[in-house]
């Protein structure tokens, strides 16, 4: 049972990850490999601000946001002017900055040794430290934000998104701000992904930095487009495969040892399957045309 | 420099190289405000791109283009379509995957919806916008006869659909200066009748019209005032009737 | 002191331009950021590493098949992956997504196979050389030498070949070969082998000096696609340039700051370079068209 509990724990946790890098790349038509570097920031910023000054899990959360969305900001202004491979070579140069601040600014992050001993969230009096506890507090988490990306990508700033994904000349020509869209979508989708570094620094109550790598992030955008993305059905069909798997390989006799293994190599196959015949995805809409 | 608001639309000496062909050859025009306008010439002549050149999805070589008086040459399509420049393309060019209705929607030039946070912190007036919208483009897809036709994905209509799709989501747009490119093309005869009582009645709201066309019968039922462009160059000027008869057009047209 | 750190520089530097030589190859011609790139130089390594330590072959058969392993493999992956995608005229990103496909599920195969830990294959010192005060090992030097004549023979392919002819017609207007009866297949396939064989080399001659991991591909990669947008995008010899420098840079790095932020000085170069002169250092300032 606890082992199932955590299991829904880190599915949520995961799939506020996938539903915020979906709004970049699903919606904005952006291909980033930074996520897990947002990731990190949520993660650290909320970490520091709990443990160095004593503040509170949620004001902290909204801070670690917020630094999140600052870093997006500075970023994506001079990024998005970047043509197709150079806004994901940027991406991916933002990831190793990111990674290499966290793991070698010892004084500020102690590195690889990483933060231990990070509080449990605390709700007025309530403080959420047991598994069912942390399971119905991340899934509430996981309905707000559901609910939040839901609400954008239906509104006119989904629609305008779209628009820019499938033609953009043509998008740009009907008087979409194509900047400021992009912008917002990158800012929007960090804002988010801090969230879950939040909730897993919350839930682990240790973290470091090699959670927050370039592998990472490659692993979440696996998720995202094996499940497909574009719409909302296809990150929550990703979420549910990125469970499933792992628990259909044991359940088949697959040994630990070789086993993350094995999930990457099919991960890796099924993109290059999906690429070549079903570029959405299992459930998506978006096919990288 | 004149400041005659009259001259809606102002082209300084356009010029656009294609490696060392030169697409548009420094072509002076003002485009009188309210009036309907065509362009006509053969294939390659130059026309889309100038269009192209208008909408700012290419950058002169030399020249400048003024829209109201002011220097638009350096403005991102956006920034041109929100001063009021509005664009139908020959390819047509509706979003394939979007619904018709969405299609439509996306005509609309400002929308607060389209700043995420509205979406929360000023949903209601979102919402009255939306509504409106909804209400004007049932209005446009009727219009152009495709009502009944509003979730389909726009790839499923067939190309005269989907001209006509693009109108619609053009109309949505309230533009001052509207530029078609062969807004007849593939559409059926009894809505072209419709089209162009709509581009009179716009031109009467005093509202700018400037199309490009190869059917000839047209140009002469609406146009006020024809351009006849041959190799880049505004080669003949004047009432349709005229240009149409003048024998360097013909020659360039018919070859004799 | 500061002339050991210039040479570590060079010795690096060298790595970096003949693995980015083959990248630039690729990436000029056929416009795909290939990052299963880092694959095939981990690969030939564990080819290399197969034939020596495993099969006790000599040293020397080794390394040809280390190399031809990764030939091959980078052939295979433009025929069965890449090249399907290019008649279907696919978008950059479905490149990339495949290219990491690909990259994710080798570098998977091979931790299995071989586990995780570093392998090496020299066990011995190295004899070392030494002049004007700097100390190089045997390695190091071919390395440096290694990079030498590959790039001198690179020279001579791409101006005497009608390969090389070919190559460079197509980095100026992708779209000319097809009309001119040139079976763009076979040009493809060959460019794969071209490229693939810079990163065997270079992979091997590392595995030699310093031993391998399942992972070393990708930052190989990643120095590789930096040196090619420092040294110039579309000039196929600058990558060797962007190479050079950037291995100074890291040496410089070590001797003032700290071995610690090697990687990300060298991305906050990439930036600096994509915000303020993507077309590099020897490249061609491009206007960007809004092309309909």
């Amino acid at each position: 049972m606890n082992y199932l509990l955590h299991i829904l724990i880190m599915i949520n946790i995961y799939a506020i990850l996938v539903f915020s890098l979906n709004l970049l790349v699903g919606y904005g038509g952006l291909l980033s490999l930074a996520h897990a570097a947002f990731y990190g920031i949520g993660a650290y910023g909320t970490t520091l601000l709990m443990m160095g000054i004593g503040v509170n899990f949620f004001p902290a959360l909204v801070a670690g946001i917020l630094m999140s969305s600052f870093f997006a900001l500075f970023i994506a202004y001079p990024s998005l002017r970047l043509k197709g491979d150079y806004f994901i070579l940027a991406s991916l140069g933002f990831q190793i900055i990111v990674f290499a601040v966290l793991y070698n600014w010892i004084g500020l992050t102690r590195g690889p040794y990483g933060i231990p001993g990070i509080p449990r969230p605390r709700l007025f009096s309530l403080e959420i430290d047991s598994l069912p506890e942390f399971f119905i507090f991340t899934g509430v988490i996981f309905l707000l934000v559901f609910f939040f990306i839901r609400i954008l990508c239906r509104s006119p700033f989904g629609r305008a998104l779209k628009a820019i994904r499938e033609d953009e000349m043509t998008a740009s020509a009907l008087g979409k701000n194509i900047p400021s869209l992009k912008i917002w979508a990158f800012v929007i989708s960090a804002g988010v992904a801090a969230i879950s570094g939040a909730l897993y620094a919350g839930y682990v109550t240790y973290i470091d930095p090699t959670s927050f790598t370039l592998d990472e992030s490659i692993f979440i955008l696996s998720i995202l487009l094996v499940g497909g993305s574009g719409n909302i059905k296809g990150p929550l069909v990703g979420a549910v495969f990125m469970i499933i798997l792992p628990e259909a390989l044991r359940f088949l006799g697959l040994p630990d040892t070789i086993a993350p293994n094995v999930r990457q190599m099919i991960y890796g196959f099924l993109l290059v399957i999906l690429m070549r015949y079903r570029p959405q995805g299992l459930a998506g809409e978006y096919r990288f045309e | 420099m004149s400041t005659d608001l009259n001259k809606i639309l102002r082209l300084n000496n356009l010029t656009k190289y294609f490696g060392g062909l030169k697409a548009v050859d420094s072509v002076n025009i003002d485009f009188k405000k309210g009036k309907i306008t065509g362009i006509v010439g053969p294939n390659g002549a130059g026309k889309t791109t100038l269009f192209n050149l208008i909408s700012g999805f290419l950058i002169p070589d030399a020249g400048e283009i003024y829209f109201k008086n002011k220097r638009i040459d350096g403005l991102p399509p956006w920034e041109r379509a929100r001063a009021g420049i509005g664009r139908l393309f020959q390819d047509v060019r509706v979003f394939k995957k979007l619904s018709v209705q969405d299609n439509v929607l996306l005509g609309r030039l400002i929308h607060p919806g389209e700043n995420p946070l509205n979406n929360f912190f000023a949903f209601k007036k979102v919402n009255r916008m939306e509504k409106e919208l909804f209400e004007k483009a049932r209005y446009w897809i009727e219009f152009v006869g495709l009502s009944g036709k509003e979730e389909a994905p726009a790839e499923s209509l067939s190309f005269g659909q989907q001209k006509l799709l693009s109108i619609a989501r053009m109309l949505m747009g309230e533009y001052e200066l509207l530029l078609m490119d062969e807004p007849t093309a593939g559409v059926n005869p009894r809505m072209i009748k419709n089209l162009l009582n709509l581009i009179k009645q716009i031109a009467e709201q005093g509202r700018t019209i400037i199309f490009i066309e190869h059917n000839m019968n047209i140009v002469l039922e609406i146009a006020d005032w024809v351009y006849f462009l041959d190799e880049g160059k505004v080669v003949s000027v004047g009432y349709p009737k005229d240009v149409l008869g003048d024998p360097k057009v013909r020659k360039a047209y018919l070859g004799i | 002191m500061i002339l050991q750190f210039i040479a570590n520089g060079i010795i690096t530097g060298s790595i970096y331009a003949l693995t980015a030589l083959g990248f630039g190859l690729i990436y000029n011609t056929t416009r795909i950021f290939h990052i299963a790139y880092g694959a095939v130089y981990t690969t030939s390594a564990y080819v290399f590493y197969t034939f020596y330590k495993i099969l006790n072959l000599p040293l020397f058969v080794s390394v040809i098949a280390g190399i031809a392993g990764g030939v091959i493999l980078g052939i295979l992956i433009e025929m069965i992956v890449y090249y399907p995608l290019y008649k279907r005229k696919a978008s950059s990103g479905i490149f990339i997504i495949s290219s990491i496909g690909v990259y994710i599920f080798i570098v998977n195969l091979i931790a299995m196979v071989f586990g995780n830990e570093v392998k090496i294959l020299s066990p011995g010192i190295e004899k070392t050389y030494e002049f004007w005060g700097i100390i190089l090992t045997r390695i190091q030097l071919i390395e440096f030498g290694g990079f030498l004549i590959m790039f001198l023979f690179y020279i001579f392919l791409l101006k005497r070949t009608s390969f090389g002819k070919m190559v460079r017609a197509v980095a100026s207007n992708p779209f000319i070969l097809p009309s001119f009866g040139v079976n763009v297949r076979k040009l493809r396939i060959e460019i794969f082998a071209a490229g693939s064989f810079f990163a065997s080399l270079s992979s091997c001659m590392v595995a030699w000096d310093i031993g391998m991991d399942p992972h070393v591909g990708m930052p190989v990669l990643l120095v590789s696609a930096v040196s090619v947008i420092v040294g110039g995008v579309g000039v196929f010899l600058s990558p060797a340039l962007g190479g050079l420098l950037i291995g100074l840079t890291q040496s410089l790095v070590v001797w003032r700051i700290s071995a610690r932020w090697e990687q990300a000085v060298t991305f906050v170069i990439l930036i600096l370079f994509l915000l303020f002169r993507p077309q590099g250092l020897l490249g061609i300032r491009k206007r960007v068209e809004e092309v309909l």
